[in-house]
């Protein structure tokens, strides 16, 4: 059946939520969760295969939206469908302001909506369609508290560089409908194209939009920034939606990267980011931003990977990730409701909620690598897919190091003994929702461990990527035992610190003092120029009034208006004509027509 | 004898203009109001049977075909926009609804003409009235003044260019052609004379001082209906008569370039809303020129879908802005608070300003996307890139509205508007959204406009 019909009910739901306002403001929660669990009951109805519906036609060019469901939009649908429910559930909890809710609920389903339709898109105006209103609902999402000031920049922040990306979107759509005369992905992926010049343009703006989707070097800081969003829309924004779309696309149009050579590019981009974002979890102090700072390293991960090949080890990460991200930023907003606080030395109590502190611990531990869980089998995937490149493979190593290391961190500072009795009371009043969602998260993510070793068969029919190999990586007893030893040297190093020896902290003091002087230096240096575009845009005004005023500010509404009019700017207006007119006629008449 | 339709429509005209008169001398306001609505929809409804006969030439002067009907219909209906808008907001809606209609009058002349004696009294019948409208109000005399001594240029230079043409072909008629050194200056001062009232770059360096000059009701008929009939006329006189010569399309090209790039950055800088509008306005007569640029059937129509696109949008938008200026709101940070004063403004200003950077499900998108397409199929992806890239930038301004109109404000109340001005911007909201969602019978009508152009 055509998946389109995954949208009706998520969209009905809306419509339910828009018009029916008294109703609305106080169920609006189940209505929402019922649209979305509706949508999930009707995947399986879904089948394999390219559907489309026109939508216009125009001068023998006809534009639809269409899709091609196959095994990776699959895989996406799925992801999105079962943890948006969740996220909603988990929202029950969170959002318990009545007058919010009405507009967050309608805001995330839309959210999850565009994400679907974003994960079906068969052609490239689809594909733009989803990509525009993901940008423009992460905005309404990441300023949802838009009175505070920090939200409202944050949300700014993210639109302006998103928004870099869609254009580049739309302008690799001129470029492939001047090449191929069709937006279809596979007329696309399947061409030859007349010129490989305009090819590698194409390829470059697609590079472009991803890298600002995903939050890779240079666009990585609005990812971090958009922690002023409310946690749920944290969890969903970081999980499943958005930033997974930018590596969803470089995965669809994985034959354009390849015939074009780009793949580089992307992984070099991916290779910087993760050691800036690596190096910022392990300083920041922030709950959310660190788990923050970890999204953006792992999206570099998953680009690194696909963009070395290691495609089954990238979709691996692309699905287990989502469950154990979610898992994460619950508990981070579980601890920041029940605490109070937000900074990780002041956070205090994660134990204190045996549920709690039990989920977290294993989200913990699938991130950090541990085997028999998600994180484990990612670090063995990239691994082996590196394993000619030595530097590549000890960077790689380095990382997830310190991966286990900024995480457990984060774990053991925020599940230190509660300050006050207080505390403690608050955590074991947090509402059921927000508890249970964690438990059944948890429960998706120990499933997901093992699909591993059924993903390379899934995915084998996949139209984008045939031609790649899908053999799972061969795991040696050998790998496995040198990523559980980095793993637990990174565990153990932050046991050490944070936990045991208090006097190390200073040593990690200085490291971070270090850390500060040198990297985010430059980091802060490129963050200037490339990420505070919109404010270097800003200040750019000041040059371009000085040449503009003349032309701009010709004349100003004064006292003595009818003289300035005979007198000044009418004057400049004429001369300004007639100069033009002389250079049209001069242009004409050289230019030899005749 | 029987009675043609054309005769039904002048006869309506006509009667559309006495009742006017008679009614404005009994001093009834709204009765006019309601004259005028009832009469410009039986216009529209008699233009639209004229096509259905088969001859539609009358004189060799007037002519009834898809493209004449395209313009007849959006005018009609953007006149009754306006009408609404300053029923509620002019200081003397009797001579606004007088005068309105003999500059529909000309906007209907300059559609309908067959050849360039028509299009000159067009433009002039629909220009010499704004002149008046804005002298109704005391504080746009500036304004009045600075429009006038613009359309005076204008007119000039269109009269010496058709003395020019005249010279060249040895008539007026739109579809005479011929090559010779004289047709190439009328071409380039018809270009020039009508791209005065197009606001394009550089002869709409006075644009924005008449806009910010003006009541926010007149700025939406300058910019929505006056410079729209601009366009008309130069797609009729390009297409018609010059489509041989292709230099003269590569001067649009180049025209439409500098001017969205100084529309769009200039615009950036702007405090004042409407100002900073007039800018973005300009900018957008860049993107409908992409379209003309690309002298193809396809461009064309692009570019007639969105001159509709952008008409609507700024004709409500300037309803919008009209109503904030009337309660002394200017600025763009004026209008923090805006969502909870009333929440149907700022929902327009923000899909408006959205439409004009091409947001999907909106006219803007569809119109956008077609002229950037038409360009990048005539192997002008250069043009269409440029284009694109404007679009980044004019983001950065429209944001700033969108974001002030739904920032908040501590002390908000509920904010009235008056009927007339929110049946105005309830329509054009509808068309910009129904048409943005369902495009296709919209569309196929600008098709047809265009394909007409190249019946030959």
């Amino acid at each position: 059946m055509t998946p389109f019909i995954l949208l009706f009910p998520i969209l009905l739901a809306m419509g339910i939520i828009t018009t029916v306002r008294y109703l609305a403001a106080r169920y609006a929660k189940y209505i929402a969760l019922a649209g979305s669990l509706a949508s999930l009951a009707l995947l399986p109805l879904v089948g394999y295969g390219s559907y489309s519906l026109t939508w216009f036609s125009f001068s023998g060019i006809s534009i639809g939206i269409s899709s091609v469901i196959a095994p990776l939009n699959m895989l996406l649908l799925a992801i999105v469908l079962i943890v948006a429910p969740i996220i909603l559930f988990y929202s029950f909890g969170f959002m318990q302001t009545l007058s919010e809710q009405r507009r967050f609920y309608i805001e995330m389903l839309g959210f999850e909506a565009a994400m679907l339709l974003f994960a079906m898109a068969g052609d490239l105006v689809t594909l733009f369609i989803a990509w525009e209103f993901l940008s423009l609902l992460s905005y309404l999402l990441i300023g949802f508290w838009h009175t505070r000031e920090s939200a409202s920049r944050a949300a700014r922040k993210a639109i302006t560089i998103v928004l870099i990306g869609d254009i580049a979107v739309l302008a690799s759509i001129a470029i492939f409908w001047s090449l191929y005369h069709s937006l279809s992905l596979i007329a696309i992926l399947s061409g030859t194209p007349s010129n490989m010049i305009y090819l590698y343009l194409a390829a470059i703006l697609m590079i472009i939009a991803i890298i600002t989707k995903s939050a890779q070097f240079p666009f990585q800081e609005w990812l971090p920034d958009a922690m002023e969003g409310p946690t749920p829309v944290s969890a969903f924004l970081h999980s499943t939606t958005m930033v997974k779309a930018g590596v969803f696309a470089m995965l669809l149009l994985y034959p354009l990267f390849y015939a074009t050579k780009t793949l580089w590019i992307l992984v070099l981009l991916g290779g910087i980011t993760a050691v800036l974002s690596t190096l910022n979890a392990m300083k920041e102090t922030q709950i959310k931003r660190v788990i923050a700072y970890s999204t953006v390293q792992e999206l570099s991960l998953m680009i690194i990977a696909a963009g070395s090949g290691a495609i089954v080890a990238c979709l691996y990460f692309f699905l287990a990730q989502s469950f154990y991200k979610a898992l994460l930023f619950f508990s981070s907003g579980s601890a920041m409701k029940a605490s109070g606080e937000e900074d990780l030395n002041k956070v205090s109590g994660l134990g204190a909620n045996r549920l709690l502190y039990i989920t977290t611990i294993f989200g913990v531990l699938a991130l950090a690598g541990f085997i028999p869980f998600a994180g484990f089998f990612i670090n063995l995937g990239i691994g082996s897919s590196l394993l000619s490149n030595v530097y590549a493979y000890a960077l790689i190593s380095l990382i997830s190091l310190s991966t286990s290391f900024f995480i457990f961190r984060w774990f053991l500072l925020a599940s230190k003994k509660p300050l006050t009795i207080k505390t403690e009371l608050s955590y074991s009043a947090l509402p059921k929702s927000m508890l249970y969602s964690s438990a059944i998260v948890l429960a998706f993510l120990l499933l997901s461990s093992f699909a591993f070793f059924y993903l390379p068969n899934f995915l084998s029919s996949s139209f984008s990527i045939q031609s790649f190999k899908f053999a799972a990586p061969n795991i040696s007893y050998f790998d496995a035992v040198i990523e559980t030893c980095i793993v637990a040297i990174g565990a153990l190093a932050s046991y050490l610190i944070y936990k045991k020896k208090k006097s190390l902290r200073n040593a990690a003091l200085i490291y971070t003092v270090y850390n500060a002087r040198l990297v985010n230096g430059a980091y802060a240096h490129f963050s200037k120029y490339f990420c505070g575009f919109a404010e270097g845009f800003m200040t750019l005004d000041s040059y371009i009034n000085d040449a503009f005023d003349g032309l701009g500010k010709m004349t100003i509404l004064s006292g003595e208006e009818l003289r300035k009019v005979t007198s000044g700017s009418i004057n400049l207006y004429l001369a300004v004509f007639s100069i033009m007119v002389v250079i049209l006629l001069s242009y004409i008449y050289f230019s030899g027509v005749l | 004898m029987t009675i043609s339709t054309n005769q039904v429509f002048f006869a309506v005209l006509a009667l559309l203009l006495f009742g006017n008169l008679i009614i404005k001398a009994a001093g009834k306001k709204r009765a006019q109001l309601i004259w005028n609505i009832i009469f410009l929809a039986a216009m529209a409804i008699s233009a639209g049977i004229e096509m259905q006969l088969p001859s539609h030439d009358y004189f060799n002067v007037v002519s009834f075909n898809p493209f004449s009907l395209f313009f007849l219909i959006i005018f009609t209906l953007g006149m009754l926009l306006i009408n609404l808008l300053a029923f509620a907001f002019s200081e003397d809606y009797g001579d606004f609804a007088m005068l309105s209609v003999f500059a529909l009058v000309g906007m209907y002349l300059v559609s309908l003409s067959n050849s360039l004696i028509t299009i000159f009294i067009g433009l002039e019948l629909a220009s010499i009235p704004a002149v008046f409208m804005l002298m109704l109000s005391k504080r746009s005399i500036e304004s009045a003044t600075k429009f006038f001594i613009m359309v005076s240029i204008a007119i000039a230079m269109l009269s010496f260019a058709i003395v020019l043409f005249y010279g060249g072909t040895g008539g007026v008629s739109l579809s005479e052609t011929a090559h010779s050194q004289l047709l190439l200056f009328a071409l380039m001062l018809f270009i020039a004379s009508l791209s005065i009232d197009a606001s394009v770059f550089p002869f709409n360096l006075l644009i924005p001082d008449i806009y910010e000059g003006s009541p926010g009701y007149l700025v939406s008929m300058l910019g929505g209906l006056n410079k729209k009939v601009a366009f008309a006329a130069l797609i009729q006189v390009l297409i018609l008569s010059f489509l041989s010569y292709k230099s003269a399309f590569m001067v649009v090209a180049i025209l439409s370039v500098l001017t969205m790039f100084y529309g769009n950055i200039v615009a950036i800088m702007q405090k004042n809303l409407k100002r900073m509008l007039a800018y973005s306005s300009i900018s957008q007569a860049g993107y409908i020129m992409i379209g003309i640029a690309t002298a193809t059937q396809t461009g064309i129509s692009a570019s007639l879908f969105l001159i509709f696109a952008h008409m609507f949008a700024f004709i409500g938008l300037f309803g919008v802005v009209a109503w904030l200026e009337n309660k002394r709101r200017t600025r763009i940070e004026d209008l923090a608070g805006l969502s909870s004063e009333n929440g149907l403004a700022a929902f327009a200003i923000a899909l408006f300003t959205l439409s004009f950077v091409g947001m999907p499900f909106t006219t803007g998108f569809i119109g956008k996307f077609f002229v950037f397409l038409s360009a990048v199929n005539s192997g002008m992806l250069w043009l269409a890139f440029l284009g694109v890239l404007n679009s980044v930038i004019s983001i950065f301004y429209y944001s700033k509205v969108i974001l002030a109109a739904y920032s908040e404000k501590n002390a908000a109340r509920r904010l009235h508007m008056q009927p007339a001005v929110f049946a105005a911007v309830i329509i054009t909201l509808a068309i910009t959204i129904v048409f943005g969602v369902y495009p296709q019978p919209l569309l196929s009508f600008a098709n047809s406009a265009g394909a007409y152009l190249f019946r030959v």
